[in-house]
């Protein structure tokens, strides 16, 4: 019978573990399971036959580990050859009546984007074992036991490149329903039927319990079988050897919450035996299959998270800062290669709640196809949510499309002919989605009826490709209402026609409609609720932009996207701060403006503040006591309390700092002031360089009116001598991070006794402590604050 | 032969709330206004920016175990009772090491330098919590590989100036992970450099 009839009639019975099967019958630790069962075909051919007499519909070869790289470390070569031979060998041993599917495990290796290994190199790898496998006579592959969803994909396009053999994809889950690189199962799910598996699911690292968790959160999604293959329950050591805690009815037992799930295959990984799956048959014999519950699924994914397009759901935004157009920095950045700024423009569109990035680095001087290659590396480690491939470059969007770890959005395609019968097939083959222009050959066209054409005309060729409307997404082309007033208009009727007959998602390049406009972002905001309403899908957009951001989450609740408001609340909780953050009310009088700047760190707008109260009459010295020196001992009060935490205290101090630089020339005193300032000398110790919170330090003291010299780090005791002796300094400062530098503290304080120069040590640093400043004779500081108070009080006994 | 797997690029998320919490933030008591905490999650999204997280992880069967010694294949012996508690149940060992890269360093004297401390003190703390995690990755990577052996890795790691498992230690760890190769050198004082790079070692022990 053929698998997709049975999958239609019953839940499909794979095999169990095959390792553990084969160490029973003798086979020694250390060796290649290959090439051992190449010596003992009887016992290869028994395991595979209990399993078949168990009850399995499919049994896998044992190939796991048949792949350049892992044969590799047993010295053999003929990886294609000994793929060919075990799967002769289980032909043979299980006839025609049995299934049986050619199993590819992981290399070991993790593929580029993730790790060295070239995405062709392991393609190639892979196609090398399936061909073994495939002229061995194997019904279907199986590629399993994937933790990394990328070699999940090579091994995929290895598959499909090879051969269209029914596919199964399983990927390995910890308990937390995520893989070492955070790949979750509908993610995965995604990613992987959109790119020609037949089935998907997961095997190994967690028993039963949990893995039926994972076949329920992908079953709404699934438009493929699903397979399960969990371990038999978790190892312990009993009598010095490794067992499971589950029998095989206990394990068995789980069947029917597998089959509410709406499991299709299902078998067991480590730990289980026939004698599971046998039990496991009986469990299952009367449960009926659900078939996937789609023909179809828009969605899109990274290696991390997914996104799910469906009517009328809310509006999703996509992230369109990285994009070199008008921005000189990206330009300079792409043109030297470099991608800081590239991974900081994502970081932040992410944490203002882009669902989704455009990624364009098309500039001049910029080679578009090595440098989006290179992006989209950066970016798929990087950055969580999935990527839009901007690009009119064919050679770029197809080695982005290979390399992108997730079901990308192409954009975008259009009814150029030439263009279009290069595009399509790759956007299939990677199982990508794309945006559909309706331009033509002709061009533009500015109205919603030529708009229709067009995009109909374009959706015949994108169906003649194998493509479903699930996987386009129509721009509505926005166009500048400054050139046509008619534009707009044109564009909201596209949408509702979209949504309302066509039936398929859209987009709209947001920016474009205020282009020539002042107050870009109030008529983006506005336009984007209009389309909202319409029924927009997505819009490519400045999530920067508070205002539009708003107006998505207010819009989504007004059009009905929004059940409950659920979403727009979270908004408006998180927006008021997540980390208990607070509104400051807006102070009254200037002086007040400059106390509040400091007690807030705002550096842009002290210098501003501190010039209106000048103007205001206030006298500076006024404003430096009242203002300034009330404020920072304020932030110090608040810093001890907890209620301020490290950065705040150090943005204060340099708004301090700055805000003193601009009155100084209008202090009357400042001269005399600075002559009778205390001195302090810091060093960071001999040996050590870490710095950071000698700085600190440093800018508090200052602060507080200290002269401060600062020696830098990994100082020698004959420096610190020197500088002494030079500068008459009577306070020392010492920082040291490590306990094999803290010691260097001692040889300054003995030095400083032999040489009998008056000064007082302050030490401080993170494995400092009270008692070892105390048995240097020191004081002991914790922190920048303790140390002003400390150096304060030294200061104060020196002058008494 | 000891065999080195390299990573060339970790992938872990930015873990915000242990930043925040490095930087002495405690929850329910520290209050932020929107623009301190919009000017703090600035500079994180930055110094992300200057992240490129690369380790080296490598398994090494322990020899012998003493009291105060551990002896490790390839003549590795460390003189320390924490370690050797440390491995009581375990018959091999871990080694690994981690980086946040050159970058970030010189970001932050950059920054120290032109008088913007807070954003040095944000850059400082994100590094610092990114190759901890990049550390714990690369655990949950071996564990992974080790539980297929039906073996598991010590909950916790130990790392070289800690109790009796003096710094010098660092120096046969780095040798021995090639730490070289991701741009990592020791100095003379036992310090990797660049400064944000860590080595750590946990155990291997039956499940």
């Amino acid at each position: 019978m053929k698998l997709t009839s049975l999958l239609n009639t019953r839940i499909v019975i794979l095999d169990g573990a095959t390792g553990t099967e084969l160490q029973k019958s003798g086979m020694p630790q250390g060796v290649a399971p290959e090439k051992w069962v190449l010596e003992n075909p009887r016992i290869l051919t028994r395991v595979a036959c209990d399993y078949r007499d168990a009850g399995s519909d499919i049994v896998y070869t044992c190939t796991f580990g048949a792949n350049r790289y892992k044969l590799a470390q047993y010295k053999i070569s003929d990886v294609q050859k000994i793929n060919t031979r075990i799967a002769r060998i289980t032909r043979r041993a299980l006839g025609k009546n049995t299934l049986i599917a050619g199993d590819i495990g992981p290399t070991g290796k993790f593929i580029e984007p993730f790790g060295p290994v070239p995405f062709d190199e392991a393609v190639a790898a892979f196609k090398e074992q399936i061909k073994g496998l495939v002229a061995g006579g194997v019904d279907l592959l199986v590629i399993e036991t994937m933790m990394d969803i990328q070699e999940a994909r090579a091994a995929l396009i290895a598959a499909r490149e090879v051969t269209n053999m029914f596919t199964m994809v399983t990927m390995t889950y910890e308990r937390d329903g995520r893989t070492l690189n955070g790949t979750d199962p509908v993610t995965a799910l995604v990613t992987l039927q959109s790119l020609g598996a037949h089935a998907v699911g997961c095997n190994c690292s967690t028993g039963p319990g949990d893995m039926v968790r994972f076949i329920a959160q992908m079953k709404p999604y699934a438009r493929v079988p699903l397979l399960a293959k969990p371990n038999a329950g978790m190892p312990r050591l009993q009598k010095g050897k490794t067992v499971f805690d589950m029998s095989p009815k206990e394990f068995s037992g789980y069947a029917g919450e597998f089959a509410k799930a709406g499991i299709n295959l299902m078998g067991g990984c480590c730990g289980t035996s026939p004698e599971y799956i046998r039990e496991l048959k009986k469990q299952l014999r009367n449960k009926k299959p659900q078939t996937p519950r789609r023909f179809f699924l828009s969605a899109l994914s990274s290696s991390r998270t997914h996104v799910i397009i469906e009517k009328d759901s809310p509006l999703i935004i996509i992230g369109e800062c990285i994009n070199p157009t008008g921005k000189k920095s990206l330009q300079k950045e792409l043109r030297e290669k470099k991608t800081a700024l590239l991974r900081q423009l994502a970081s932040e569109q992410v944490r203002h709640g882009a669902d989704m990035l455009d990624v364009n680095v098309g500039a001049s001087g910029v080679d578009e196809a090595e440098m989006l290659k290179e992006a989209i590396k950066v970016l798929a480690v990087n950055t969580t949510v999935p990527l839009v491939i901007d690009s009119s470059d064919i050679r770029a969007i197809a080695d982005a499309l290979k390399l992108y770890p997730g079901r990308a959005l192409v954009n975008s395609i259009s009814g150029e002919k030439a263009k279009l019968k290069k595009m399509l097939p790759l956007i299939k083959k990677y199982g990508a989605m794309a945006i559909v222009l309706p331009l033509t050959d002709k061009g533009v066209p500015h109205t919603c009826l030529k708009r229709k054409k067009a995009v109909n005309e374009i959706y015949r060729k994108v169906k003649r490709a194998g493509l479903a409307k699930e996987d386009i997404v129509v721009d509505a082309l926005a166009l500048t209402v400054s050139s046509d007033r008619q534009a707009p208009g044109e564009t909201l009727n596209t949408i509702r026609w979209c949504h309302d007959e066509f039936d398929a998602a859209t987009v709209v390049g947001l920016s474009n409609i205020s282009f020539g406009l002042p107050r870009r972002s109030q008529l983006n905001s506005a336009f984007l609720a209009m389309a909202s309403s319409c029924g927009l899908t997505m819009a490519i957009a400045n999530p920067l932009s508070e205002g539009l951001m708003h107006m998505r989450h207010s819009s989504d609740v007004l059009t009905g996207k929004d059940d409950k408001a659920v979403r727009f609340i979270r908004y408006v909780q998180e927006e008021s701060g997540g980390t208990s953050s607070k509104s400051a009310a807006l102070p009254a009088s200037p002086q007040e403006r400059v106390y509040t700047a400091i007690l807030e760190g705002n550096r842009q707008e002290i210098e501003q503040y501190i010039g209106e109260a000048l103007k205001g009459g206030i006298d500076a010295e006024k404003i430096m006591q009242e203002g300034m020196v009330t404020a920072i001992n304020t932030v110090g009060e608040l810093f001890d309390k907890k209620e301020y935490f490290l950065p705040q205290l150090i943005a204060s101090a340099e708004t301090m700092k700055q805000g003193f630089e601009f009155l100084k020339p209008h202090l009357k005193n400042t001269q005399g002031h600075r002559e009778k300032r205390n001195v302090i000398m810091l060093a960071t110790v001999k040996g050590d360089i870490h710095d950071i919170g000698k700085n600190i330090v440093a800018l508090m003291l200052e602060n507080h009116g200290f002269h401060v010299i600062d020696l830098g780090k990994d100082v020698s005791v004959e420096k610190i001598i020197n500088e002494i002796k030079k500068h008459k300094s009577p306070l020392i400062g010492l920082s040291a991070l490590m306990t094999t530098t803290m010691v260097n503290m001692q040889d300054v304080v003995d030095a400083v006794r032999k040489e009998s120069l008056d000064c007082r040590f302050i030490v401080g640093g993170a494995v400092i402590t009270k008692s070892f400043a105390h048995s240097l004779g020191a004081e002991y500081a914790a922190d920048g604050v303790a140390a002003v108070r400390v150096a304060k009080s030294l200061s104060a006994r020196k002058t008494e | 032969m000891i065999h080195v797997e390299f990573f060339d690029l970790i992938t872990i998320e930015i873990p915000y709330p242990k930043v925040y919490s490095r930087l002495g933030y405690a929850k329910g008591t520290t209050t932020l206004t929107s623009r301190q905490k919009a000017d703090i999650e600035k500079n994180i999204d930055e110094a992300s920016g200057y992240i490129t997280l690369k380790g080296a992880g490598c398994r090494l069967a322990i020899e012998r175990k003493e009291e105060h010694k551990v002896v490790l294949s390839g003549a590795i012996e460390f003189n320390s009772q924490a370690i050797s508690r440390f491995l009581h149940d375990s018959q091999e060992v871990l080694f690994m090491g981690a980086t946040a890269g050159a970058d970030i360093i010189n970001k932050i004297k950059e920054q120290a330098a032109h008088d913007n401390v807070t954003a040095a003190v944000v850059f400082d703390a994100l590094a610092s919590e990114m190759v901890d995690e990049a550390l714990s990755w690369i655990m949950e990577f071996f564990d992974y590989q080790v539980r297929r052996e039906n073996k598991q890795l010590t909950p916790g790691r130990y790392s070289a100036g800690y109790n009796d498992f003096s710094l010098d230690n660092q120096k046969i760890m780095c040798e021995t992970l090639q730490m070289s190769e991701l741009g990592v050198k020791l100095n003379d004082h036992y310090i990797l450099i660049p400064e944000k790079s860590v080595t750590a070692i946990a155990g291997i022990q039956p499940i």
